[in-house]
């Protein structure tokens, strides 16, 4: 190994060629195929496609980490200036030994999932001074001392306190925190970030970015952030990578790959992602322009909303959950899920709910379902409360109304055909017959989602997660709903098969007159889909209004603040906000607690407020 | 306080364990014969008035639910009474149970010795020949009836090759033998739960994270690694303190090892009615304890459930 440095001086790190396989021979599969990039000091590269582009695996292959998952470097170079070593390195073919040096001391990295990344039987302070007395050498009490001032840099609460905590006493966001801390404590040179903020609520979101950001700063550190989220991207990167099926598509300055794309993949993947503010103005949901496809090929598919009987009417929805505990086995604690909830929605119309995690937007969707019991309040189909309904009529309202989950792996039988999984609803509600007529019944729905009726045959493990939603789609359709409740129905999709399925879901309501109640907690696919949004936070709803009222004029500081921290598309723009402090407050209550109901007022036709904001003292919304 | 509380609501299941047990082995043994009949069987000229006097002074008249008030009573009191034949009982569980702990301490170990190592081996080169090997070698083990595999251990290792001694307690020479036995039984299945929990856990994002940090491989498994797999391997061993009481019966009668197991089958050979229900109640009382033991230190290892 010579001393002569081939690299440039201002680049820190260089892939040249690099492939990476899994399995072997003809069965091999390239998870990164003949990959170049180049990191530069002191900037942030990101690398962005979709689910399988072989993002996360080029990463891991830089800590030398793949023989782990089962592949292996099959050739390419992966250039690196070592301080520790002393010389430039090629990590491919680095000693196991030297290797370990590298890792979490001059090229750290954090993942995806905050909630297992951290080891649960160990505290946060062991899992960082275990880092640190490994690669400085220095005492426990040192490692110790400079364990807590990490924890301080994340801005993490009580610092000294957090040392001596287990994992599972915190939550996503501030696991992520100290995961932060545990990578930045020997001071790297090289942050590998795999989707750190995927997982967690868009408030939480800005928290962590703005912490990567502002460290970065301090310590000059160079960043890989992966991620699918072109927002977050946007507001991060100096340069991006764009991959696509293991390949590098372009690679460039943030501003010129977002701005002025040259590929025409990178052109599909920015028209697909959803732009927040890009409806100003607007009043009816519109559909993404798809590239490839003529934007007005059919009838402009926005639903006229009938405003005359609501399809259905939530009347002070109360739903709680109970927690037992004690020697007995008695209730000493409740969620409150749902606390006076009430809304309403027309046919043809898309009412949004949106929130973060545990504001119990689900928990509404799933009591409409009658999959949870409410504890009072009313659910009115037609005019009828469901929950004093008779039996048969009961059924009938399950007919009427569909459910289509957020995860399309596990919400379809892997032993059935997905023309069984479609056609069991429809018979169970006698709409169709057995036999041939059930199965051209399957076939128009699966033409109609956008499949083929070649495929009727076909299991789920054949269809990718698109074309899965799609089936499920089809299944809610076969038992001619008029409403659906989709239930984060688009979240676990890649930009570009989201934008088909939102695309679909509006055409489908434009034909068929379908109510939707649409929860999501994702406010940029909301400002497109919905008629009217409704912002839940703890069980409450603070602000109902048309979208336009919502978007334009939000009244709610929770509102402007989930807005505010949305990721916005803007290359070579960051915004310069301040993020949300504080965490999110449980919903758990002791019994006998009862939380305050937030009284709503108009504001303006059809736009209500909540009155104040008791109850949000975790975080910080002035 | 939680754990003092928690202690106490498992205390008191222990106690009906207990309760359950003894009163079914006292009313299945009574249903055997009459022990009186067996101790006058070799005597001539026993008269029925004999017969009953004999009852009498054991108490045995009674009715069976005043009998197993008594025995209940002599439990809690501590003094278990005197055998049928053999004098008091304390004298006799006194002996036999350090032998019998000291058997059951000693497989426990062999098994953890070879299983752990040969689990975790396994799990990281999954696939590999090895892995195969100690595959196959754990199914075989686990189809062996255990006191099969003592009586071949004995024509082996003290008949062809005179090494260890075949039957008693002698010293700890004899221990080698049984020991192995239940050791190896005990390891089959071992094997298996350590490969599979340390093959979840491998997989798990932590491990991944501890060797992005740049830790030893060995570090990773050993420390991060095998914490995690100790709270599902202890309470499993836990749950197999009851098996491997029920192996160490028939293992102790094969080495005719002076233990609890061989008391108690020569207690109801000889239908020694106090006897046996002291040894069942106490081997029952141990394995519920030892349950509560690996409950406590379970709470231990995993801090989840220190705080819940």
């Amino acid at each position: 190994m010579t001393n002569q440095t081939s690299l440039p001086t201002d680049t820190l790190l260089s892939v040249q060629n690099l492939t990476v396989q899994f399995g072997q021979g003809s069965g091999a599969v390239k998870a990164a195929d003949d990959l170049s990039y180049t990191l530069a000091r002191n900037k942030t590269l990101a690398i962005v496609g979709e689910s399988g582009s072989g993002k996360s695996v080029s990463s891991l292959a830089v800590l030398g980490l793949i023989r782990h998952l089962g592949g292996q470097v099959a050739s390419g170079k992966i250039l690196f200036k070592s301080d520790v070593l002393g010389r430039e390195v090629d990590l491919c073919t680095l000693a196991e030994e030297d290797m370990r040096h590298i890792r979490g001391n001059e090229i750290a990295m954090i993942f995806q999932e905050p909630m297992t990344s951290l080891n649960p039987v160990f505290t946060i302070g062991s899992q960082i001074v275990e880092t640190l007395v490994l690669h400085q050498g220095i005492s426990q009490r040192a490692a110790r001392r400079k364990a807590r001032e990490a924890l301080e840099l994340v801005r993490l609460p009580n610092a000294a306190r957090m040392l001596d905590s287990y994992p599972h006493q915190l939550s996503g966001g501030m696991r992520q925190r100290a995961m932060i801390a545990m990578a930045l404590s020997c001071q790297p040179k090289i942050l590998i970030a795999d989707e750190p903020t995927t997982a967690l609520d868009v408030t939480i979101q800005a928290q962590i970015l703005n912490i990567i950001r502002d460290l970065q700063a301090e310590f000059g550190t160079s960043v890989i952030f992966i991620s699918h989220d072109m927002g977050v991207v946007s507001e991060m990167a100096d340069d991006v990578l764009v991959m696509k099926a293991s390949k590098r598509v372009e690679m460039g300055s943030a501003k010129e790959v977002l701005g002025s794309p040259k590929d025409a993949y990178t052109q599909a993947l920015l028209a697909a992602v959803p732009r927040i503010g890009s409806m100003t103005g607007t009043s009816l949901p519109k559909l993404f322009d798809i590239p490839g496809q003529a934007p007005t090929e059919e009838t402009p598919a926005i639903s006229e909303v009938d405003k005359s009987q609501p399809i259905i009417e939530i009347d002070k929805l109360t739903t709680r959950y109970d927690i037992r505990g004690g020697l007995l086995n008695r209730v000493t604690h409740r969620v409150h899920a749902a606390e006076q909830v009430s809304f309403k929605i027309h046919p043809g119309e898309t009412l949004a709910l949106v929130g973060e995690s545990g504001s119990g937007k689900s928990t509404v969707g799933k009591t409409i379902q009658q999959l949870v019991e409410p504890v009072s309040g009313a659910v009115r189909f037609r005019g009828k409360d469901i929950f004093s309904l008779p039996k048969e009529e009961r059924t009938a309202f399950r007919q009427q109304s569909q459910y289509v989950f957020q995860d399309p792996y596990g919400s379809l039988n892997p032993r059935k055909t997905v023309g069984d999984s479609i056609l069991e609803p429809a018979l169970v509600h006698n709409i169709v017959g057995a036999g041939a007529e059930g199965r051209d019944y399957v076939c128009d729905l699966l033409e109609k989602v956008g499949l083929s009726s070649s495929q009727v045959d076909r299991y789920p493990h054949e269809f990718s997660g698109g074309q899965r939603q799609r089936v499920c789609i089809a299944r809610s359709l076969a038992c001619k709903p008029s409403l659906v409740i989709a239930d984060e129905a688009v979240s676990a999709l890649d930009v570009s098969v989201q934008a088909q399925v939102v695309n679909l879901l509006m055409r489908l309501q434009a034909e068929e007159g379908l109510a939707y109640l649409f929860i999501t907690h994702d406010m940029a696919v909301v400002e497109r889909v919905s008629h009217r949004v409704a912002v839940m936070y703890l069980g409450q709803i603070v602000e109902i209004g048309t979208r336009q009222q919502i978007f334009e004029n939000p009244q709610h500081p929770y509102t402007r603040r989930l807005l505010a921290a949305v990721p916005v598309l803007d290359p070579g723009n960051r915004p310069d906000r301040k993020p949300l402090e504080g965490e999110i407050p449980s919903a758990t209550r002791a019994v006998g607690d009862e939380p305050q109901i937030l009284p709503l007022e108009e504001v303006a036709t059809g736009h209500l407020v909540a009155r104040g904001t008791k109850g949000f003292d975790g975080l910080q919304l002035a | 306080m939680p754990v003092i509380r928690f202690i106490t609501v498992r205390l008191l299941q222990a106690i009906l364990v207990t309760m359950a047990v003894t009163l079914f082995v006292a009313f299945a043994i009574r249903l055997t014969g009459d022990p009186v009949v067996m101790m006058v069987s070799e005597a001539s000229n026993v008269t029925e008035e004999d017969l009953a006097r004999i009852r009498e002074s054991l108490g045995l008249n009674q009715p069976f639910l005043m009998q197993y008030y008594d025995f209940i009573k002599s439990l809690v009191t501590g003094d278990l009474g005197d055998s049928f034949f053999r004098g008091p009982v304390w004298d006799l569980i006194a002996v036999a149970m350090p032998a019998t702990l000291l058997l059951a301490a000693t497989s426990m170990l062999v098994s953890i010795l070879i299983s752990i190592p040969l689990g975790i081996y396994s799990a990281v080169h999954k696939g590999g020949l090895a892995d195969q090997v100690i595959r196959v070698l754990s199914l075989v083990g686990l189809s062996f009836p255990n006191f099969w595999l003592g009586i071949m251990l004995v024509l082996v290792f003290s008949i062809t090759f005179p090494i260890f001694p075949a039957s008693g307690y002698t010293g700890l020479a004899s221990l080698v033998l049984p020991a192995v036995t239940i050791g190896i039984i005990l390891t089959a299945t071992n094997v298996r739960l350590v490969r599979t929990t340390m093959l979840e856990i491998l997989s798990a994002q932590y491990v991944m994270v501890a060797r992005a940090k740049g830790l030893s491989e060995r570090k990773v498994i050993y420390k991060h690694a095998l914490r995690n797999g100790a709270i599902a391997l202890v309470t499993f061993m836990g749950l197999q303190f009851g098996n491997l009481i029920g192996g160490l019966v028939v293992v102790e009668l094969v080495f005719n090892w002076p233990g609890m197991g061989t008391l108690s089958v020569e207690a109801i050979a000889q239908r020694d009615y106090p006897l046996l229900q002291a040894t069942v109640s106490i081997l029952a009382i141990m394995i519920v304890g030892v349950n509560l033991a690996v409950d406590l230190i379970y709470g231990l290892i995993d801090p989840r459930i220190r705080v819940a």
